[in-house]
């Protein structure tokens, strides 16, 4: 008995591996065994048009060289400006920086077009990646600044045109692709989590056999893990976890969850409040200050250094079996805690060590735990190979509208909906909030009316309840659940099943829905539909399930109403409930400090002459002395 | 009108004191001699202000400013802010930036108008300057010298920049800046021209070892003498003092 297909049929299935977060380690089979990397066909794609373009831009430009004679020129990027807005906006330019900064290094200034070549590959590789869909802003001096720091990592002596042709920028993640996935559509992956010289053709054989099979017994420290540690700012949290995850359910859904072997945070407070810095940075380059803060500061940092030592020591077994160590640890001071002193358990050259590629937060427990979600989950990404192409072939400003189209293709873009998918979307909406309030009869005109079939399908498709008869199901309306399953002249069919292979009976919240399955089997009968197969009991009529609820609600009541006699009884038998219960206790206003009398007596004196409130004082005070004197004398 | 003053035997008035055509920065001597300088020329006009900066005298370098806001480091204290603020004009912006170049003097050179930086400051910082200064940004080198702030003194009306300086790229900065520049030395033929005098639209004080050229080329390329018009520099004056030197 097979579900009939969704009505997206054809992208369903492709659809389906990007609904969930899709873990490093234990990928779909099917989608594992077909992934490809992105790159291997269309890495370059760069048309050769433009490099006949360069050649010839270069030729121009050495045929008009700019008048030295005028100011309105640029000397280091050979650029001749015809005015001073055209000068002054080349002198804010991107490229004009780039070279200036090449000047500086003994560099040859580039030419525009070469710079944008540069900017090209590097757009590519950033393209995507989270952090930069987050900084869209930022725009070109993102990608100047990129360019930057990636030209700073090449060695300058080495020769211009070998390193610009040869050397491509390496980005952090690899682009993997599928024809299991959409159209256009590429997995990330952190080239972190693999080992250290990976070939990026063995990537999708290698994550074969580093697939790990989830089981729901707790992974072992003998199971593949990895550790990651982050010191900064007095702040220090350490964490191993677990590749293998364990499965845990969840309202019925079998989830995937990390497993952390061992954790540990702590905190000193070792930074110097306003000036920044740690107080060891401070007192080398100032000489040891006096104050009653820095000595703190000293003694925290050296606490701090001590239990960090102590911590890896004793985690030494661990870390030493880790598969890799993601450390975070910049500055000397911080770095010095974790490597290079004796009996260190990192060695600062370890191949395993990782830095986080990505911006990360205060070191905390669960800044760790997202960084982990954030390595081993694969990154969905949708790139217009078309659009990139197009902006290219756009010679003037390619690069910049590739990186933006390519960002803005990022995980959040949705290709457009069409007209009836916003209706069913729509339609979706209006029948959950229904189903919400329990109106059957409204859910069944709304069909009707609208001509949709009872066992509609919600869009956007929800895992576990794919269906409207799903939804009521698992919300307990048994009413809802009668309905579809009954009228109409094609009525919902309860043997689809969710994505979890569930039907609607079986994840029916409460008894009575359960049981209204029973009726609609009677109703229904037996011919439609495999009731014995779904697991739904006898056929009930309607008329037993009803006197079933009023003796279930019979029963309910009679035990509330004993319920309520028992506490009454209980409440009588305590001694004296009263006002006179509090004895020993304060009462209220003393509590609230509002003493009734006090506020009662201000209000007698409020129009009275000093002398008169005095003298009413006086009098009060001699009454409550009397009152004093003639209890004493009862007692 | 150019002076000469000496801030405690050193002739490096830009390093202890900062001018701009609405507040004048002195710093903290162990005699007067310096503040009287700028007081005698000053006084009723702008508010000339005693300071230190993270308890420095170095002012000047770390300090930078125009008519319309003042840029200090971060390692400024609050007291020195609050001094700072109650005794500049309040029109004057006064802001405190987070900048790794922390001497801010040495990496900014501004006028009220335009404003040469270093090219390596932060972009944070250079949106900063270009708000609070009211200034449009450009990030330049001087004469190969990333150190802008050091190597020009820049006023509304001319600007001075390192004695090295091509003709081309004075052509190219004078076309941004917008104002006539020429290549000099200050204080007996020291190159750091920002961080030997310092420049306002009507007076400079530039170090106690000026000599009487360099003064008269001050003089004239900033329009401070009576009728003294910067082209006179740009024909005899500078093919005579600057070409002839280097």
């Amino acid at each position: 008995m097979a579900a009939p297909p969704p009505p997206s049929a054809a992208s369903s299935q492709a659809d389906d591996h990007l609904k969930r977060p899709l873990y490093a380690f234990d990928l779909p089979r099917d989608l594992l065994n077909s992934l490809t990397i992105k790159g291997s066909a269309t890495h370059d794609i760069t048309p050769t048009t433009t490099e006949a373009e360069a050649t010839k831009d270069d030729d121009k430009l050495k045929d008009k060289e700019p008048d030295p004679t005028s100011g309105m020129s640029c000397t280091l990027c050979g650029v001749k400006s015809k005015t001073i807005q055209e000068q002054r906006s080349h002198a804010r330019s991107d490229v004009h920086r780039f070279n200036m900064k090449r000047k500086i290094r003994n560099q040859p200034a580039v030419s525009e077009l070469e710079f944008e070549k540069m900017i090209e590959g590097l757009s590519e590789s950033i393209s995507g990646s989270e952090s930069s869909s987050t900084e869209e802003e930022g725009g070109s001096t993102d990608i100047l600044s990129n360019l930057l720091r990636k030209k700073a990592h090449l060695n300058p002596t080495q020769d211009e045109d070998t390193e610009n042709t040869t050397r491509k920028p390496r980005s952090p993640i690899i682009w993997l692709s599928s024809p299991k996935l959409p159209d256009s559509t590429y997995l990330g992956l952190y080239r972190a989590i693999l080992p250290a010289d990976t070939v990026e053709n063995d990537v999708p054989r290698l994550l074969q056999t580093l697939q790990t099979t989830p089981s729901t017994s707790p992974p072992t420290a003998a199971d593949p893990h990895v550790f990651l540690c982050m010191i900064g700012g007095g702040h220090f949290a350490a964490m191993i976890v677990s590749l293998h995850p364990k499965l845990a359910k969840k309202n019925g859904i079998v989830e995937r969850e990390a497993v952390v072997l061992a954790h540990k945070t702590f905190h000193r407070y070792t930074t110097r409040r306003k000036q920044g810095g740690s107080q060891s940075a401070n007192d080398n380059s100032k000489g040891t200050a006096h104050s009653a803060g820095s000595s703190l500061r000293r003694y925290n940092e050296a606490a701090l250094t001590a239990d960090v030592r102590e911590l890896l020591s004793s985690w030494k077994e661990m870390i030493d079996s880790s598969d890799f160590l993601f450390i975070r640890a910049t500055g000397t001071s911080n770095r010095k805690t974790l490597f290079g002193y004796d009996g260190a358990v990192i060695k600062s050259n370890n191949p395993k060590i990782r830095g986080f590629p990505f911006s990360t937060r205060r070191a905390t427990q669960s800044e760790l735990m997202r960084c982990f979600v954030e390595l081993t989950r694969l990154k969905v990404s949708k790139i217009d190979e078309a659009a990139l192409a197009a902006a290219d072939a756009a010679s003037q400003d390619a690069a910049s509208t590739a990186s933006v189209s390519a960002k803005s293709a990022g995980p959040t873009a949705r290709p457009k909906l069409s007209k009836e998918e916003l209706a069913k979307i729509q339609h979706s909406s209006n029948l959950t909030t229904l189903v919400r309030r329990s109106k059957a009869p409204a859910i069944t005109t709304y069909l009707t009316s609208n001509k949709l079939p009872f066992d509609f399908y919600l869009s956007p498709q929800i895992h576990h309840t794919p269906t409207l008869l799903h939804l009521a199901a698992a919300q307990s309306h048994p009413l809802i659940v009668l309905a579809l399953l009954t009228k109409g002249e094609k009525s919902a069919d309860p043997s689809i099943k969710n994505s979890a292979g569930k039907t609607a009976y079986e994840i029916a919240g409460d008894k009575a829905t359960r049981e209204v399955f029973r009726v609609a089997r009677m109703e229904v009968g037996e011919g439609k539909v495999d009731w014995d197969g779904l697991g739904v009991g006898s056929p009930l009529s309607r008329k037993e399930y009803d006197e079933d609820l009023e003796k279930e609600k019979v029963v309910k009541d009679a035990e509330e109403k004993g319920r309520r006699e028992k506490e009454t009884a209980r409440l009588r038998s305590l001694p004296d409930g009263g006002g006179s219960s509090s004895k020993g206790a304060k009462s209220l206003a003393d509590v609230l400090g509002t003493n009734p009398g006090a506020i009662v007596r201000e209000e007698e004196t409020k129009g009275l002459s000093e002398e008169a409130k005095r003298r009413l004082e006086r009098e009060r005070r001699a009454r409550a002395a009397e009152e004093r004197m003639k209890r004493l004398a009862g007692k | 009108m150019a002076v000469r003053a000496q801030f405690e035997n050193s002739n490096e008035v830009g390093v202890f004191a900062t001018l701009t055509n609405s507040y004048a920065l002195v710093a903290i001597g162990g005699s007067e001699n310096f503040y009287s300088v700028f007081e005698a020329e000053l006084q009723d006009v702008i508010p000339v202000v005693h300071t230190t900066i993270a308890g420095t005298r170095i002012i000047g370098r770390l300090t930078a400013g125009n008519r319309k806001g003042l840029l200090l480091p971060t390692s400024t204290t609050d007291q020195e802010l609050q001094h700072l603020r109650n005794s500049i004009p309040d029109t004057v912006k006064i802001q405190r930036i987070e900048e790794r170049l922390s001497a801010l003097g040495n990496v900014i050179c501004c006028n009220d108008h335009v404003a040469l930086v270093h090219p390596d400051i932060e972009r944070e910082t250079e949106e900063i300057v270009a708000d609070v200064l009211g200034v449009e940004v450009f990030r330049q080198t001087i004469a190969e010298n990333v150190l802008t702030g050091s190597y020009c003194a820049l006023s509304n009306q001319g600007g001075i920049v390192h004695p090295q300086t091509s003709i081309q790229d004075q052509d190219e900065l004078s076309s941004l800046l917008q104002v006539p520049l020429v290549a000099g030395s200050i204080n007996r033929g020291s190159a750091v021209v920002g961080a030997g005098m310092v420049v306002n639209d009507w007076m400079a004080v530039t170090g106690l070892d000026t000599t009487a050229t360099e003064l008269s080329v001050v003089e004239s390329v900033f329009r401070l003498g009576e009728g003294q018009v910067p082209q006179n520099v740009n024909t005899s004056l500078k093919d005579s003092l600057v070409e002839s030197f280097y």
